[in-house]
């Protein structure tokens, strides 16, 4: 066993033993979940239900109870989709880039983190199909052989690259979290008393016998799977930017658009991270498990991509300027002072300046101030689609299509639904699966446990 | 076994099983009983139970239950014997004549499978074909007439009044008691009115004619809604004649016109619009058009010179034109001019330049300046070339003092009868409630109104006439021309001609068929020089739908009118205040007989874009001003932003509307546009006159203006004083573009003057926009900004093979031919089967149009010369925006420009949107899932989604494809979009396919002109050209490689097969320059 600096932080809070790492983190699973569980999960129901009721309601009328019209054809659709993909994009960064980069600190949030990720990119998923004018049809999209003779998919269009690189990300997501899931559950079906429970975490574990042959293949399986994941944490956001980028409307056809969609979405996936952990571990008392440290990291995180994204912000600017194009021109500056300039300076106000208050230590160890940093990025990033969306077609080449765009209330419904939705699934998930690796955690106890760096350095120090 | 080779059946046979063998030698077995067939034995001693019963029971019960729910029963019935000139599927073309009182067209009449679909202007005959490009001119009200044949809300048979509402009668029976009641009147020596619009036809005269001689009081009067009576009566007064004159704008170097929107309604417009824009081709020689007006109208818009000016200085322009005139001719000068001598005398330099050679045109409705005008023109020497009294029109003998004398005797008692055919009064006149008083004391009272309206209801009777489609008619629209109105479809309802109404009450049963040949029999062999059989020449009028009788030379009366009192009178009738209210008749609605029509009320006005309503016009500086604002987005109208409402006075008269702010409307003065509010007591008068609006109600579609007229020195005025306050509330508008402006983008509109034109240097006028590249172009030895290529000489994409490869379909668009009458619009609406969405999905900017006419107001703000000064680009942006208070305007059709490299093809994930190899960009409707990301790259945003089912209740009160009779009107060739998939114009790719066919037939290649978009069709000055750009020799492609032609946003390198042609003003300070 290596040890570790004395100067780095401890990691896990408080004197653990293993035994106390699987208690803690089993209990909610094995008791009554905590009244604030039950309040939290009445309200994310609630608002799922009415959701799925919007997306009904927009599926048997038609795409016009939406707001949209001749000219501005996607708004809150496909900027929803973008926002929802982007914070899709922190889970598989922390467990796979991470990883791969041998942070520890990613293993007291990499679980939930991936649980997000893999509920980000449902609701994600869920509007390039109701936005579509005949859902029905959607399975067109696949390159499935039929009996239309020689009729394929159009592999020229981005749209169609989409597909392919949604559905690849969520795939290995999904693969990737639920391998790591194994040894905990295998864990959970050993402490737990209740023969059903013991039956179900039985079966999800795979009958997983912790033997030192099977951690050899877990580690081993865990890199490829990192490996496989980090190409596509870029390739995903890439891919959607593509469907901006390659088009010629003034405002998305810009080359910059994969690296800005890139580090705007592992910002608004680690605000989106914050949110949620800064809540669940108060709720499932893990204080001592995600501690300030790691607070801290994820803040270092959201102003480093903050800057990014504001850079590029500033770099289009110039870009609009310098090439010269009339309409590139006209694009930009109709974003910051046409009729959409709030939307505009909320991104950039969300986006760039509030971040940059993170410089301070003071703040970004504060975790009331986080929790509302994460909540304003999570907007800001929300307008950046917007503004890129809406504030582009609005007015683009022919000023006899100018128009714009006003929302309705589905627009509205759909998109809380699936802020709903995704809060009940990842309620389910905070009460039924562990929501730290467990085992994971165990490896670092001993060398970035509080107490054990403690006696060490004691140690040491005689 | 045998060593031979054998072949056997089955083992029996190759085992040689006698058994198996036994009675092989039958074909069939004989002797084996049913029940060995059956090979059940338990079979004969089964017994049912009561349980089984019940399970059979139950099961026949279920099965019987099933099988009784509905399936749809499509009727299909073939023909038995196939009529001779009905194939399915091949469209007839009948020659017909469309005339309701304010427009006249020779038309064509589209028929399938026996309904009639589709309606354009008559290519080969009548006034209003233009004979340089073989077209006939028509509008909008009439290509989308053949919609109302379709209105469920038709009267079905003969009514009658009963109590308070009217019930339905039979036609014998309401026969009996109209001549009872036209006896009655007669006997007692009161008079019998035939109270009607201007009637053109023979036949009708006659008839009436033929009632005068059985009922000895019958006396016809006749009333124009909108009136011309102030004209008329000039020329009687100048002239000894009460006409409107033909006027012929192809002569006329220099076009002056007072008021008058003879491109949109006035006069003989159908005639007008293509006369004038044949005097539009720069390569030509262009007239010069100058316009007074206090609005901005269709004519002022296209004006190469417009002053605005107030009402009530019309008549002091008009002297001041007249005067410098006068002078300069040894005229008699009237004095008193007006301030704005200025803009006259450059009007009267020009007409001076051009004497018998230009024409002063004047819409006022008061005799006075009517007579100054005439003077003008006489003075001119106008008359005999651009004017023509011999060959004079018989349109507008509407007179307004016979109608006022009417309704005061009709009060007094003194009519026995009154039948009325084509008119509205109680609708169109301002003294309605009077003309109620005195049709409550008129005995006998008959419409002939195809709708129970606000006149027919009020009426003892109604014998619905046909649809003019259903209909035999004959027309004189002018001297010595004649024209002829067939059926193209027997009466839907029982509906019947009113002239054979007339006949029969006559005592005459002759049909109305026979009647109408009759009375030209009579009147060709009175006329002599008919050299055929009259059969010959009938049955030639009618497929032709027109007959020319050898025209009057024309000439040239003296002037006999005085215009010093003519003066004084105008100058009477002047109505002079802080405000001055405009009344005037829109390109769709007119004067409102076609309110009903949903394609009419959906068609974008051509100046404000505004559909389904009417509203006061503005001077946007006025409503700036009362606003208390200086920012012109106060003003802007939009989905979320309504329009504000006032409240307008005219002589205690009050009209609440919205205010639409009017770029070039003059300063103090509103304008209101007459035909809306049909229907404002409940009265059925059309399927579209009244809808559902923002607060559920069912209400009329905009307020009805025609009380604000008000006689005027004898005739009927449209403007007066008036005053104006904002109410303070809002109502919602329907407004298809938004933004007025075009942003100094010069790549999107091209003009230029004409001066600069005939200096010869196409870089000038239309620069072929270049990019630099990084090699050595110009050859000079370093690379360097200088060294550009074309943009059509960057590709990403591989070229489609589509040069020189067969056809290659394309559209060229001619700027200054355009007018922006919106013709096209409806044209592409009937074929290709449009729907209609209604206001509130218009107001969302979701029109379905195909085909738009884009319209841009000039600003003062100029990006090259705002950057020279070094004003900021926010700042410019900003003010560009803001159009002029006395703009130029220009106006550009935009349709899907089927480009070659399209960015709408490159991103459907489905391959829904593809390019043919004909050019064409097509749109596969069953394979589109709805992405709209096409619609989002179209740089031409002529893409539109189906954001709802339109075919069902909801769009029931406005899309003619939700009910039965509505579907008739259905292009059977091209699909009813579903719910979810997007459309676009597909250059009519069913008449290209048809006429691709007919060549293929004769055997032939496809010729130029074979072949036209409904569009094309529709348009009567050849704006828009439709053909085969691979056809070196093709109309299309001569326009296409002109030195005028350009693509719309070249630089962005899509390379569209539609082009347009720069627009060349012929204005005044350029063209020396």
């Amino acid at each position: 066993m290596h040890s570790e600096a004395a100067i780095r932080e401890p990691l896990i809070l408080g004197h653990k033993t293993y035994g106390d790492i699987t208690n803690d983190i089993v209990a909610p699973i094995e008791n009554k979940a905590p009244t604030g569980w039950y309040v939290l999960m009445g309200i994310a129901s609630i608002i799922a239900a009415y959701g799925t009721g919007c997306i009904l309601y927009l599926i048997s009328k038609g795409i016009g109870v939406w707001g949209l019209n001749k000219t501005v054809d996607w708004a809150w659709d496909i900027t929803n989709f973008v926002w929802w993909v982007g914070i899709g994009h922190a889970g598989t960064l922390i467990s796979a880039v991470l990883l791969l980069f041998r942070q520890k600190w990613r293993m007291a949030i990499n679980r939930s983190a991936e649980a997000m990720t893999i509920f980000a990119v449902i609701m994600a998923a869920t509007f390039p199909g109701i936005h579509m004018g005949r859902i029905w049809m959607s399975y067109w999209v696949l390159p499935l052989p039929n009996q239309f003779g020689s009729l394929w998919v159009n592999f020229n269009s981005p749209l169609l690259w989409d597909v392919f690189a949604i559905s690849t990300y969520f795939s290995v997501s999904l693969v990737f979290w639920y391998i790591g899931l194994i040894p905990d559950f295998a864990t959970i079906r050993d402490k737990v008393a209740k023969p059903g429970m013991k039956k179900v975490y039985g079966i999800l574990s795979f009958g997983w016998t912790g033997n030192a042959k099977a951690w050899t293949r877990f580690e081993e399986v865990s890199l490829v799977l990192a490996g496989i994941a980090t190409p596509l944490v870029f390739s995903v956001h890439s891919v959607v930017s593509f469907d901006f980028a390659t088009s010629i409307v003034p405002g998305w056809h810009t080359t910059i658009f994969p690296p800005y969609f890139v580090s705007g979405a592992v910002f608004s996936g680690f605000a989106m991270v914050q949110t949620l952990l800064l809540v669940m571990r108060k709720v499932m008392h893990l204080e001592n498990y995600i501690t300030v440290k790691h607070v801290e990291y994820m803040n270092i995180v959201i102003i480093v991509t903050g800057s990014i994204v504001g850079v590029a912000y500033i770099t289009e600017l110039f870009v609009s300027w310098y090439s010269g194009v009339e309409y590139e021109s006209y694009a930009f500056i109709n974003r910051a002072t046409g009729p959409y300039w709030w939307a505009y300076w909320s991104m950039m106000t969300c986006n760039v300046i509030s971040p940059q208050l993170f410089w301070f230590k003071k703040l970004r160890t504060h975790l009331g101030f986080t929790f509302f940093m994460s909540i304003i990025v999570n907007i800001g990033m929300w307008f950046e689609r917007f503004v890129i969306i809406v504030t582009s077609l609005h007015r683009d080449y022919l000023p006899s299509a100018w128009n714009m765009f006003h929302p309705t209330w589905v627009d509205v419904g759909v998109f809380i639904g699936t802020i709903g939705i995704f809060f009940t699934l990842y309620l389910l998930f905070a009460r039924y699966f562990p929501v730290l690796a467990l085992n994971e955690v165990k490896s670092i106890l001993k060398v970035s446990g509080e107490s054990y760096k403690r006696d060490a350095a004691n140690h040491h120090h005689h | 076994m045998s060593s031979t080779k054998r072949y056997w059946k089955d083992l029996g046979e190759l085992h040689q099983d006698t058994e198996a063998l036994k009675g092989r030698e039958h074909e069939f077995p004989q002797e084996m009983a049913i029940d060995q067939v059956l090979g059940d034995q338990s079979f004969a001693g089964a017994s049912t139970g009561r349980r089984d019963f019940l399970k059979f029971l139950g099961f026949s019960l279920g099965a019987a239950t099933l099988a009784a729910c509905e399936t749809p029963v499509v009727k299909s019935i073939p023909y038995v014997n196939k009529p001779e000139d009905i194939t399915p599927g091949v469209a007839n073309w009948y020659a017909s004549t469309f005339y309701d009182g304010q427009d006249f067209a020779s038309v064509l009449v589209k028929t399938r499978e026996g309904r009639p679909i589709h309606i354009k202007g008559n290519p080969r005959f009548g006034i209003n074909r233009n004979p340089a490009l073989d077209k006939g001119s028509i509008n909008a009200r009439i290509n989308s007439s053949v919609l109302s044949l379709y209105d469920n809300e038709r009267l079905k048979g003969f009514m009658m009044k009963s109590g308070e509402g009217m019930v339905s009668a039979p036609e014998g029976e309401v026969d009996e008691a109209v001549a009872k009641g036209l006896a009655a009147a007669a006997g007692a020596g009161k008079r019998i009115v035939v109270l009607t619009n201007t009637v053109i036809s023979p036949s009708i005269k006659a008839a009436v004619a033929e009632l005068k001689a059985k009922y000895a009081t019958v006396e016809h009067v006749q009333y124009d809604a909108i009136s011309y009576s102030g004209l008329t009566n000039a020329n009687a007064k100048s002239f000894g004649a009460r006409v409107m004159p033909s006027y012929d704008l192809t002569k006329a170097d220099v076009i002056v016109s007072m008021d008058a929107d003879f491109l949109s309604n006035w006069g003989s417009s159908t005639e007008h619009t293509w006369q004038y824009a044949s005097r539009r081709n720069p390569d030509g020689s262009m007239n010069r058009h100058f316009q007074f007006e206090s609005r901005m109208s269709l004519s002022g818009a296209n004006a190469d010179e417009r002053t605005a000016i107030k009402p009530s200085e019309l008549a002091t322009a008009v002297i001041s034109l007249h005067d410098q005139i006068a002078k300069r001719t040894g005229g008699a000068a009237v004095g008193g001019g007006s301030d704005m001598d200025e803009a006259t005398k450059r009007a009267a330099d020009a007409l001076l330049g051009a004497r018998g050679k230009s024409v002063v045109l004047c819409g006022s409705n008061d005799e006075g300046t009517q007579v100054l005008v005439n003077s003008i023109n006489s003075m001119l020497g106008n008359y005999g070339s651009t004017i023509d009294l011999a060959n004079h029109t018989f349109f507008k003998q509407g007179d307004d003092a016979a109608v006022a004398q009417l309704v005061k005797d009709m009060n007094a008692g003194s009519i026995g009868a009154l039948l009325i055919a084509g008119v509205n009064p109680m609708y169109s006149l301002p003294n309605a409630e009077e003309f109620k008083a005195g049709l409550a004391k008129v005995a006998l009272s008959v419409s002939f109104s195809a709708y129970a309206d606000e006149t027919a209801s009020l009426c003892s009777y109604i014998c619905p006439d046909n649809h003019y489609l259903e209909s035999w008619n004959d027309f004189m629209p002018k001297v010595g021309e004649y024209a002829l109105a067939q059926p193209a479809i027997r009466p839907l309802f029982k509906t019947r001609q009113w002239g054979e109404s007339l006949l029969r009450w006559s005592g005459n049963d002759s049909t109305w068929h026979a009647y109408v040949k009759g009375t030209w029999q009579r009147e060709l062999a009175a006329r002599g020089g008919m050299s055929a059989a009259f059969e010959d020449t009938w049955n030639m009028a009618v497929h032709n739908g027109v007959y020319s009788a050898a025209a009057t030379a024309a000439a040239a009366p003296a002037f006999s009118g005085d215009v010093n009192a003519a003066a004084a009178t105008a100058r009477k009738a002047a109505q002079a205040g802080e405000w001055e209210v405009v009344l005037y008749t829109t390109e769709a609605i007119g004067d409102g007989q076609h309110a009903n029509n949903p394609w009419l009320q959906e068609m974008p006005d051509p100046v404000t874009k505004v559909t389904w309503d009417n509203y006061v016009c503005m001077s946007p500086a006025d409503m700036l001003t009362i606003l208390k604002s200086d920012d012109f987005r106060d003003l802007y109208i939009g989905e979320a932003s309504p329009a504000k409402l006032v409240k307008v006075t005219v002589g205690g008269v009050e009209l609440e509307l919205p205010a639409v702010p009017s770029p070039g409307q003059k300063s103090g003065t509103l304008a209101i546009a007459l035909g809306y509010g049909r229907g404002a007591n409940g009265e059925r008068v059309g399927r579209a006159a009244c809808v559902t609006d923002h607060n559920g109600e069912w209400k009329p579609v905009g307020r009805n203006a025609y009380p604000l007229t008000a006689m005027n020195g004898g005739t009927m005025s449209y403007s007066a004083a008036a005053s104006v306050a904002f109410t303070g509330a809002t109502y919602p508008l329907a407004i298809t573009q938004t933004h007025l402006t075009h942003m100094d983008r010069h790549s999107v509109v091209k003009e230029t003057s004409v001066g600069v034109y005939k200096a010869g240097d196409k870089e000038a006028y239309n620069p072929s926009h270049l990019l630099a590249v990084h090699e050595d172009v110009n050859g000079d030895g370093a690379i360097d900004a200088r060294d550009k290529k074309p943009v059509r000489e960057f590709d990403l994409w591989e070229e489609h093979p589509v040069e020189g490869v067969g056809h290659r379909w394309g559209l060229s668009i001619d700027l200054n031919s355009c007018i922006g009458c919106g013709a096209c619009v409806t044209a592409c609406n009937s074929e290709n089967n449009i729907s209609v969405v209604g206001k509130d999905e218009v107001r969302r900017s979701r029109e379905m149009h195909w085909l738009r006419v884009d319209r841009y107001f000039s600003s003062d703000t100029k990006w090259a010369e705002g950057r020279a000064e070094g004003r900021s680009k926010i700042e410019l942006y900003r003010k560009m925006e803001v159009p002029s208070n006395s703009p130029s305007m220009v106006f550009m059709p935009v349709m899907c420009q089927h480009c070659n490299h399209a960015p709408c093809e490159t991103v459907c994930p489905v391959a829904a949107t593809t390019h043919s190899n004909e050019g064409l960009n097509q749109m596969t409707y069953n394979r589109c899932i709805g992405t709209r990301y096409c619609a989002n790259n179209c740089p031409y945003k002529v893409r539109r989604f189906n954001w709802f089912n339109y075919t069902t209740e909801k769009f029931g009160e406005v899309n003619p494809a939700w009910d039965d009779l509505g579907r008739m009107v259905l292009n059977p060739d091209v699909t009813v979009r579903a719910r979810g998939v997007i459309e676009k114009c597909s250059m009519c790719v069913q008449s290209i396919q048809a006429g691709k066919l007919e060549a293929k037939k004769a055997g032939r290649p496809v010729k130029d002109g074979d072949i036209e978009t409904a569009c094309s069709a529709a348009c009567g000055t050849g704006a828009i050209v439709f053909g085969d750009l691979n056809d070196k020799t093709s109309k299309v492609r001569g326009l296409a490689t002109s030195d005028r032609s350009y693509h719309m946003l070249e630089e962005i390198g899509v390379q569209p097969n539609v082009n347009y042609l720069v627009k060349v003003r012929n204005t005044e300070e350029e063209a020396t320059a």
